[in-house]
């Protein structure tokens, strides 16, 4: 057993070129373990130090986030909150405000659990994971990227070490809602984020949903027609409903999943054309929209 | 005596607590201390054919490995001697200890279960409630008439202690009612869900062993040490550190003397501490699931005229302490209404689920639930508003209740204009929103209970008491009442306990009893020592011992505030001489006997000394398109006799409407089909959190109530989580148009509802 503390990306490559584990904020390494879904690996890395990790680089074209960068920064990033409002929407919601703290994007990320709430705004943004190695760099897509339930593509020597979103076209905005049974150390029953673009006429001209904790991945919802944004969110929300592969488990039924995904897509597009024409919707949607709100 | 005027409340383990240097049990290490593990059937049904802890024991490292053969052979329990420490012969539920083991460190231990070798041959698992009472289903227990049982109790095959309530004639009152009304409603198990896990430290010291646990009863774990090991009291030493929270889960006997077993075996000291998931599965104290069937007849006008109920509850796979839940449930299930003609049926039906047992007001929240959904839809057969309706036909001073027990002064109507007026009942709201109101009951408990007072030489006090603080501040509470009698300050006083050899006893941190009774030791102790203090005060200030005034920290010559002594003085002057000691009991407040109903299984919960009542008002919001229900705001009205400690009051308040909301719409133990819990994990099993606890508006009707604790108190603890659930169900019932037959009132069996009986739109 090892436990080493890197200071740079370079020697935290180092120990996973030598059969290390990055541990960032521990919350779903040390949790797995605790529960004996996977034992803590031998040797460790601790990546929580590396400053370069922490960067949120915002240029014309888009913005950098940091792997470690935790869900309480992007919840109150003032640029993510507003032109990638669906990604803040996700990491205001993870676990609990403890959580939010330590729990990083490049951690929920890699840790690839359909569940993971910022999973499907990362897919509606088109963002890509920057995955590095002592053999070189390689940026993958989402759909790429996750493989399976807490399965990815990634080597086990490369290191998860941004995520890279481009910045969104005029009048375009994203959203993210899940179906929760308390507002606090929940996962989400079902989750649906999408990003849109509202043309001149106030109509939808471009509209990507994906769908949380219905299949064996984030899976991006295809094949949703144009038009108002009533008609789309409704189209949306038929083919969530459809698309769905959801299980039965001690959280809801299949049949309960494949209704309520639906309804989350509908809120989604609703609440993404919302901020895409400028309306304020506060950060969670889940509140704004009253799910899970007390007041 | 004087009163502390300033509503104030200094926990005395508030700052311990909160800056984490106070000590629990799963803090204590003793030199040596050895891990406690225990291997558990896993099944829920079936005989054991071999067992085998050869391996186990020669493993290097494991100290020992107990079954029952290595204890004395000794059936126990409260009502119905069902149960051994180790199972024998024959597994009843998944979390039956089959063998325990005590080792170096938690892989050895954990090792050393794997190298247990038990073999079964499975029984049929008895999972339904009703099936169980078939005349042809399987047994849980072969042998359960050949078992010792309190005299009381009705058993029958599967139904462990039967229990009917009946008054005038309920079929001609059926008869005679212009509407009845049917209902049925199921309610699931749940549990007391503390967050600090269980932990038993125990060490023996010749042929005397101390046990530090984490139990709300220590004088009751200490009898079931005494009675499974076969030792007299005097020879056990129960200490309970630091508790994290109970909730009625801890109380009863659970596993010091498996822990003591182990370490008079290994002759080291022990520790046992609890994973999250053996804290689902292995107690005997969860709440239990039930199944209602209920027939009220009414008169156009709104009068209750009849009244007919059967139920059932699951016992689990042994009796524990819930003897009298079935009339308990009985009395809560016929409601504190005025019900002419009455008949109450209630069975207690073993499975092979885990047992049930007293947690926070056992059977009410959920009988409450069903009778109040019930009450209701009666109040809609008949057009009435159902806030109208109860105040009609609540039991109020000098009426008579359903088993017959007339009522001195109560306040429940009062509670019920008083919450309903805090709620804005009436007023419109958005046709996602609705106020649900009910109403609820529960008694108060009369018991034996002793303090010790003692003030020392420098003029600081101690309080020795037998009460057991389990987070609900009762004990700290003692210290107010004590410094009011005596004319000092509640920082002056020191609390002691708890340890059963330190102190005189009390039945602990159970039936909402503590300040009801403890209260009353600890005044009775202190009046002792006030009367030192006067004679001492007469002798130095030259005034009779009748005209001394104790205030402010002196003692005074009435009248003549001149003429005066401090008490720290006085102290001193005791300190050479006789000392300041005390020690007080009190005379238990007596219940009136009941006539006028018929009682089988008569356990004694038909007539209730000090009753509390309370009448909750929830705003609820339904999301329609998901089943999803957000509490907006809940008003609660509590007639709990005299507030003595009012920020404490107004915490117990807000912790079992918390508790309340998380039976009504998260909280539900699910079974798969051989009788396992699927959801024994806090992800899974959803209490409710911070970020979920709605505004919650506190009122206490005080009425001087007649035969009570101190100062007129009634207990507090259990009452405030008896209504939320019911109140929160007739409010989503509004909004859905139909009432959800099922608790907890998940969000799928809500959508399921409104989708499949139909909703009106």
């Amino acid at each position: 057993m090892s436990f080493t503390i890197a200071t740079t990306i370079d020697e935290a490559l180092q120990a996973l070129a030598t059969g290390a584990r990055p541990v960032a904020g521990g919350s779903d390494l040390v949790v797995g373990a605790r529960h004996g879904k996977a034992p803590l690996p031998e040797h460790l890395v601790a990546i929580d130090r590396i400053s370069e990790l922490q960067c949120i680089d915002v240029t014309d074209l888009g913005v950098c986030i940091g792997a470690g960068v935790n869900h309480h920064i992007i919840e109150h990033h003032p640029l993510l909150s507003n032109a990638f409002a669906g990604l803040s929407d996700g990491s205001a919601l993870v676990g609990s405000p403890s959580t939010r703290n330590v729990g990083t994007l490049g951690g929920n990320v890699m840790n690839s659990s359909p569940a993971m709430d910022t999973g499907s705004p990362l897919m509606v943004l088109g963002a890509e994971a920057e995955l590095r190695s002592l053999r070189g760099s390689r940026r993958v897509g989402m759909a790429d990227l996750w493989t399976g339930p807490g399965r990815h593509s990634a080597e086990a020597d490369e290191l998860c070490v941004a995520i890279h979103i481009a910045m969104p076209a005029s009048r375009s905005n994203s959203a993210y809602l899940r179906l929760e049974y308390r507002r606090s150390m929940e996962i989400a029953v079902v989750g649906a984020a999408a990003a849109v673009t509202i043309a001149d006429d106030g109509s939808v001209s471009a509209v990507r949903v994906a769908l949380t904790a219905v299949a064996p991945t984030i899976i991006e919802v295809t094949g949703i027609g144009l038009g108002s944004v009533a008609e789309v969110a409704a189209a949306a929300a038929a083919a969530a409903s459809e698309q769905a592969r959801p299980i039965s488990d001690v959280r809801a039924s299949d049949k309960y999943r494949r209704h309520t995904v639906g309804v989350m897509a509908r809120r989604a597009v609703e609440a993404a054309a919302r901020r895409a024409l400028g309306e304020p919707v506060s950060v969670p949607v889940n509140r704004a929209a009253g799910i899970g709100a007390a007041s | 005596m004087s009163t502390t005027t300033v509503p104030r409340f200094v926990r005395a383990d508030g700052p311990d607590k909160v800056t984490g240097s106070g000590r629990y049990t799963a803090d204590l290490t003793l030199t040596g201390t050895l891990v406690a593990k225990f291997k558990y059937a896993e099944v829920s049904h079936a005989r054991i054919v071999r067992l085998d802890v050869s391996a186990a024991r020669a493993i290097p490292g494991v100290f020992a490995v107990l079954t029952q053969d290595d204890v004395p052979d000794v059936r126990f329990g409260p009502f119905v001697q069902d149960r051994t420490l180790f199972a024998r012969d024959v597994v009843r539920f998944e979390g039956e200890i089959v063998a325990a083991v005590a080792a170096i460190d938690v892989p050895t231990a954990q090792r050393a279960l794997n190298a247990i070798v038990v073999e079964y041959a499975p029984l049929p698992v008895v999972n339904d409630i009703e099936e169980a009472l078939a005349s042809d289903s399987p047994l849980v227990h072969e042998g359960w008439s050949q078992y010792g049982a309190a005299d009381v109790l009705v058993r029958e095959r599967n139904d462990a202690s039967f229990a009917s309530i009946a008054k005038g004639d309920v079929e001609r009152g059926l008869a005679e009612a212009d509407t009845v009304v049917h209902s049925r409603y199921v309610a699931d198990g749940c549990h007391a869900a503390p967050i600090e896990p269980r932990a038993v430290v125990a060490q023996w010291e010749g042929n005397k062993v101390t046990i530090w646990t984490t139990t709300q009863v220590p004088f009751d774990a200490r009898a079931g040490v005494c009675e499974t090991l076969e030792m007299p009291a005097s020879r056990v030493r129960i200490i309970v550190p630091h508790l994290g929270g109970g909730f009625g889960g801890k109380c009863g006997f659970h596993y010091e003397a498996h822990v003591a077993a182990l370490a008079k075996a290994t002759k080291r000291p022990v520790r046992l501490v609890f994973s999250r998931r053996e804290e689902f599965i292995a107690p005997d104290r969860r709440r239990e699931g039930i199944v209602f069937d209920f027939e009220t007849g009414v008169k156009a006008d709104g009068t209750i005229v009849a009244r007919k109920v059967w139920l059932a509850i699951d016992n689990g796979a042994y009796t524990a302490d819930a003897g009298f839940f079935s009339q308990l449930a009985a009395m809560h299930a016929l409601g504190p209404y005025q019900v002419p003609n009455a008949l109450a049926e209630a069975h207690l039906v073993y499975t092979n689920h885990q047992p049930s047992g007293s947690v926070r007001a056992p059977t009410a929240p959920q009988t409450c639930w069903a009778l109040e959904s019930h009450t209701d839809e009666v109040a809609k057969a008949i057009g009435m508003d159902p806030v109208a309706f109860r105040i009609k036909n609540a039991v109020a001073t000098g009426k008579e209740g359903p088993s017959g027990q007339v009522y001195d002064e109560i306040g429940l109507v009062d509670c019920i204009e008083a919450a309903t007026a805090r709620a804005g009942y009436g007023d419109d709201l958005p046709d996602d929103e609705a106020i649900g109101v009910a109403i609820g009951w529960w008694p108060s408990f009369s018991a034996a209970s002793g303090a010790y007072v003692k003030i020392d030489g420098d003029g600081s006090g101690q309080i020795i008491t037998g009460a057991q603080e389990c987070g609900t501040g009762a004990v700290m509470t003692l210290r107010q009442l004590v410094a009011d009698e005596l004319g000092m300050q509640p920082e002056d006083f020191e609390l002691v306990y708890q340890d059963t050899s330190a102190a005189p006893y009390d039945m602990g941190a159970t039936g909402s009893q503590t300040l009801f009774n403890n209260g009353r030791a600890a005044i009775a102790a202190a009046g002792q020592i006030a009367e030192q203090l006067k004679q001492l005060a007469a002798d130095m200030l030259e005034a009779s011992p009748a005209d001394i005034v104790l205030a402010d920290g002196a003692a005074s010559v009435a009248g003549t505030p001149s003429r005066s002594v401090p008490i720290a003085e006085l102290a001193g002057i005791a300190a050479g001489g006789e000392l300041l000691i005390g020690h007080g009991s009190g005379v238990p407040p007596t219940v009136q006997e009941v006539s006028g109903a018929m009682c089988i299984g008569d356990v004694g919960m038909t007539a209730w000394v000090a009753p509390q009542f309370s009448c909750h008002a929830v705003r609820v919001k339904l999301d329609k398109d998901t089943g999803v229900a957000r509490v907006l705001h809940v008003s609660t009205a509590h007639d709990s006799g005299t507030i003595i400690n009012r920020i404490g009051a107004t915490g117990q308040v807000e912790g079992g409407v918390m508790m309340g909301i998380g039976q009504a719409l998260t909280e539900g133990t699910r079974y798969n089909d051989e009788g396992q819990q699927r959801n024994a994990a806090l992800l899974e099993y959803k209490l409710q959190t911070c970020a979920d606890a709605p505004p919650i508006d506190i009122h206490f009707v005080e009425i001087n109530t007649p035969n009570a604790g101190p100062r007129g108190a009634k207990g507090l603890a259990e009452a405030p989580n008896v209504a939320t659930a019911a109140a929160i169900a007739n409010a989503i019932a509004k909004i859905a148009g139909t009432p959800i037959r099922q608790l907890p009132m998940t969000a799928e069996r809500v959508w399921e509802t409104m989708n499949t009986e139909g909703s009106p739109a």
